[in-house]
């Protein structure tokens, strides 16, 4: 296959108003294809996540924050105060020369800065407006402020997971913005981006941050649609695989998944135990009804082993086995993901030499790459102004004057 | 005649067996051609329990939910008749979703160098748990030791008990995602340069992507993240019982900080005495949020105001006086769920027989609406092909 070519996505320029989780990820997934993504932010309402633990050297500040840099490489950074007539202009300059507008506010934020579809659409005609507010632009409860851990709370994620004899325990991440909201978001535009290319017309998308979660867990909405069940939470358990479950191994703390898809599979796992399983257990159907002693019997001896050395004796085996890697895991003792390469290490003028993750999907032709660092907050403004929107320097001085850069 | 949804006229060969269906689905809803090439017999997951009891056939829930607005078409890629049958559909595809084994891909010869001679443009999305190549390629696998060696099984569960999964195998639904948006990127640029080429994704590899700051904090603090279910994790953030179930509030910690005064008017309005102690400077302050005493004080004051309310109550209140708050959503709560009935999220779809009410497209595109159909029935369109190979031999 002919490597090279340009990113996919060389060409396409974003409005960025996007801030904290779910936007700003969905922007980075666009950038790191290629887009020029202009992160629109203002020093007087600073995007939370840039003040958001870790810092580098645990010194806070606006560009110290490494859960802001991971979802910000690759952007551009314009600093521009929307609420003065100056600053206004400028975005509304910059809207009218984009192909999207992307937001995550709450509905008619957008409308009220004078930067609204309706306004923006007259501006640029064929435009890309992306709103992903909490729970959509217009209803009942459209008004409604929220994060991750309250949408994974309100879509189903939260209730439906966890041991049955302890309160609902969800994901413990707000991981609705990580994935389900921005791969759906990121989706959508490309969609009208595909549109628009054939069509010459733009659109409006208008997602709810709920809603992305909703469609995930969807085979649950049809046992009750259409059989009637409300569905409980059920730990570990699986509907066809016994064992099937996240066993201690030896170490503070430590442990393994352990997923057994039939009998024989069980011969060979027990076997690896040490064998002397109750030959009872060689039944799928006796191992389910006896899960608590079966998993009981398989942490004793799990919990002698080195987690590793059992994850490869097991795969030896050919049974499903997963050490549970934490954070230290993921970048020093993973090969495979070091294989991927998995981990970038970009330097920053304030972060200096820091850790992003790469993009997830590896595109054999065109690249797809962090093709730069996080931004510092209104590092291209002027580049922004002067080369993308094409001002004089004097013109530029004049929108500083004015305060439109704060 | 100008296409009415967005992705009309596009032609995607789904060779999902196990995993990346839902990629598939999310083109189809919204007009793509999604032909699903199935085994004989059908592809794995129409296998998979639970199954509807109400209508005919032994029907997969999470096959019926993840396989919409597509059709079927039964190959046997293993007899030379099926592939070369698959490879007349290749010359007229625009992308290869697939989900096989490295060593089943392997054994039919399915690379982008096969397919490209046979169509340049089209473009080739591969799901698997690892990825196609590396140390970890060939191990196996399923959702929950993917997520474990993802990373994000450490982080989900109570301390005191071992980590536990989510609901609906999130590591094939976080895989299925990213491959559909990898897919996309391939598919823009194949438009503009007549060239596919090929999209390797790896479920694990994806699934690092849902764990928050973790890497980050090891990476600048050393410090490593754990699971804490059951406690707060900021005073203020976390889980609360409530008259007829629980809610979730997010009102402390950094992003939350400005709702905090929003809570305390609310309590103060509402009479609570421990109101005004909430007022102090000190929960303004990261570090005192964070420790127990914090925790210990603000659950004294908030747990008994909220267990006197419902789930209802606290969400509407907590709604109108813009502070984080959300019931813990059952799927009956859900499918109840006014906001989603006012956006029209929820269709109305016929399945064997009966019209049942389901998840349609989660997010709304104004000149061009996706919606969703049916899964289709094993092997519904292997019936027109034959017609059409009938008539031009």
């Amino acid at each position: 296959m002919t490597r090279g070519g340009n990113p996919p996505l060389k060409g396409v320029r974003v409005a960025d108003f996007t801030w904290i989780g779910a936007g700003s990820f969905t922007t980075k997934l666009l950038a790191d294809c290629g887009a020029e993504v202009i992160k629109i932010e203002t020093a007087t309402h600073l995007d939370t996540l840039r003040m958001t633990p870790p810092f580098r050297d645990d010194l806070p500040g606006v560009n110290r924050s490494g859960y802001f840099a991971d979802r910000n490489s690759s952007k551009l950074s314009i600093c521009l105060n929307v609420k003065t007539p100056a600053g206004l202009d400028l975005a509304r300059r910059l809207v009218a020369i984009s192909d999207v507008v992307a937001n995550n506010f709450r509905p008619r934020v957008m409308d009220r800065l004078g930067l609204g579809y309706d306004y923006v659409r007259k501006l640029k005609s064929d435009i890309i407006y992306l709103s992903m507010s909490m729970q959509g632009s217009a209803g009942p409860d459209a008004h409604s402020v929220g994060f991750g851990l309250t949408i994974g709370a309100l879509s189903g994620l939260q209730s439906l997971a966890g041991p049955v004899d302890r309160p609902p325990a969800g994901s413990n991440t707000n991981y609705p913005d990580h994935v389900p909201n921005p791969c759906h978001a990121a989706f959508a535009v490309m969609a009208a981006l595909i549109h628009r290319n054939r069509t010459g017309k733009g659109q409006f998308i208008d997602l709810a941050q709920t809603e992305p979660m909703v469609a995930l867990l969807a085979p649950h909405m049809l046992q009750y649609a259409v059989d009637g069940v409300v569905v409980e939470r059920m730990g570990n358990d699986d509907p066809t695989m016994c064992p099937h479950g996240v066993y201690p191994c030896a170490g503070n703390d430590r442990w393994i998944a352990i997923a057994c898809a039939s009998d024989a599979e069980w011969a060979r796992l027990s076997e690896c135990l040490g064998g002397r399983a109750p030959r009872r257990w060689a039944n799928a159907d006796c191992r389910r009804a006896e899960r608590a002693k079966l998993d009981a019997w398989i942490g004793a001896r799990s919990g002698l082993l080195d987690r590793y050395a059992l994850m490869r004796d097991l795969q030896d085996a050919g049974i499903a086995a997963g050490v549970v890697q934490d954070a230290r895991d993921l970048v020093e003792n993973d090969p495979q993901l070091a294989h991927r390469g998995r981990w970038v290490r970009l330097s920053h003028p304030e972060m200096k030499d820091s850790i992003y993750g790469n993009v997830p999907y590896r595109l054999t032709r065109t690249p797809a790459k962090l093709f730069s660092p996080a931004p510092l907050l209104g590092e291209h403004t002027e580049h922004v102004c002067r080369e993308v929107l094409g001002i004089s320097a004097g013109e530029f001085e004049t929108y500083r004057a004015k305060g439109a850069f704060e | 005649m100008e296409p009415t949804q967005a992705l009309e006229g596009i032609r995607v060969l789904d060779l999902s067996d196990e995993y990346s269906h839902y990629a598939g689905k999310l083109f189809a809803d919204l007009g793509a051609e999604v032909l699903l090439i199935e085994k004989p017999g059908g592809s794995a997951l129409r296998h998979r329990p639970p199954f509807l009891d109400r209508i005919p056939g032994r029907r997969s829930a999470a096959f019926e939910s993840f396989n919409t607005g597509k059709r079927s078409r039964v190959i046997d890629l293993d007899s030379p008749d099926g592939w070369h049958d698959f490879e007349c559909l290749v010359r007229e595809a625009d992308l290869i979703i697939e989900d096989w084994p490295n060593d089943v891909a392997g054994r039919r010869g399915l690379s982008i160098d096969a397919l490209a001679v046979l169509n340049p443009q089209v473009v080739l999305a591969t799901l698997t748990p690892f990825g196609r190549t590396g140390p970890y390629a060939n191990y196996a696998a399923s959702d929950l030791t993917v997520l474990a060696l993802g990373g994000f099984l450490t982080m989900v569960g109570y301390p005191d008990l071992p980590p536990h999964q989510l609901p609906q195998r999130q590591a094939i639904a976080i895989g299925s995602m990213f491959l559909a948006v990898g897919a996309m990127m391939a598919l823009f640029a194949a438009q503009r340069d007549k060239l596919g080429q090929h999209v390797d994704v790896s479920m694990q590899e994806c699934v690092t992507m849902a764990t928050e700051n973790a890497v980050q904090t090891f990476d600048l603090t050393g410090s490593v993240r754990k699971r804490f279910a059951g406690s707060q994790r900021h005073a203020g953030t976390g889980l609360f019982e409530v008259a007829d179930g629980y809610v979730y509030l997010f009102a402390g910690g950094m992003a939350a900080r400005r709702f905090w005064a929003n809570i305390v008017t609310w309590l103060a309005d509402e009479g609570e005495p421990g109101a005004s102690a909430l007022a102090d400077d000190r929960w303004t302050d990261l570090s005192f949020m964070s420790s127990e005493e914090a925790k210990a004080e603000f659950n004294a004051i908030f747990a008994p105001f909220v267990r006197k309310r419902t789930k209802a109550e606290i969400y509407q209140q907590g709604r109108d006086r813009q502070v984080p708050v959300c019931p813990v959503s059952s799927p009956r709560d859900i499918a109840e769920n006014r906001q989603m009935a006012y956006r029209g999220f929820f269709q109305q779809v016929d399945i064997a027989g009966g019209t049942f009410r389901i998840p349609g497209v989660p997010f709304i595109m104004s000149e061009t609406p996706g919606q969703v159909s049916a899964a289709p029935e094993l092997n519904d369109a292997g019936l027109d092909y034959q017609t059409q190979r009938r008539a031009a031999s």
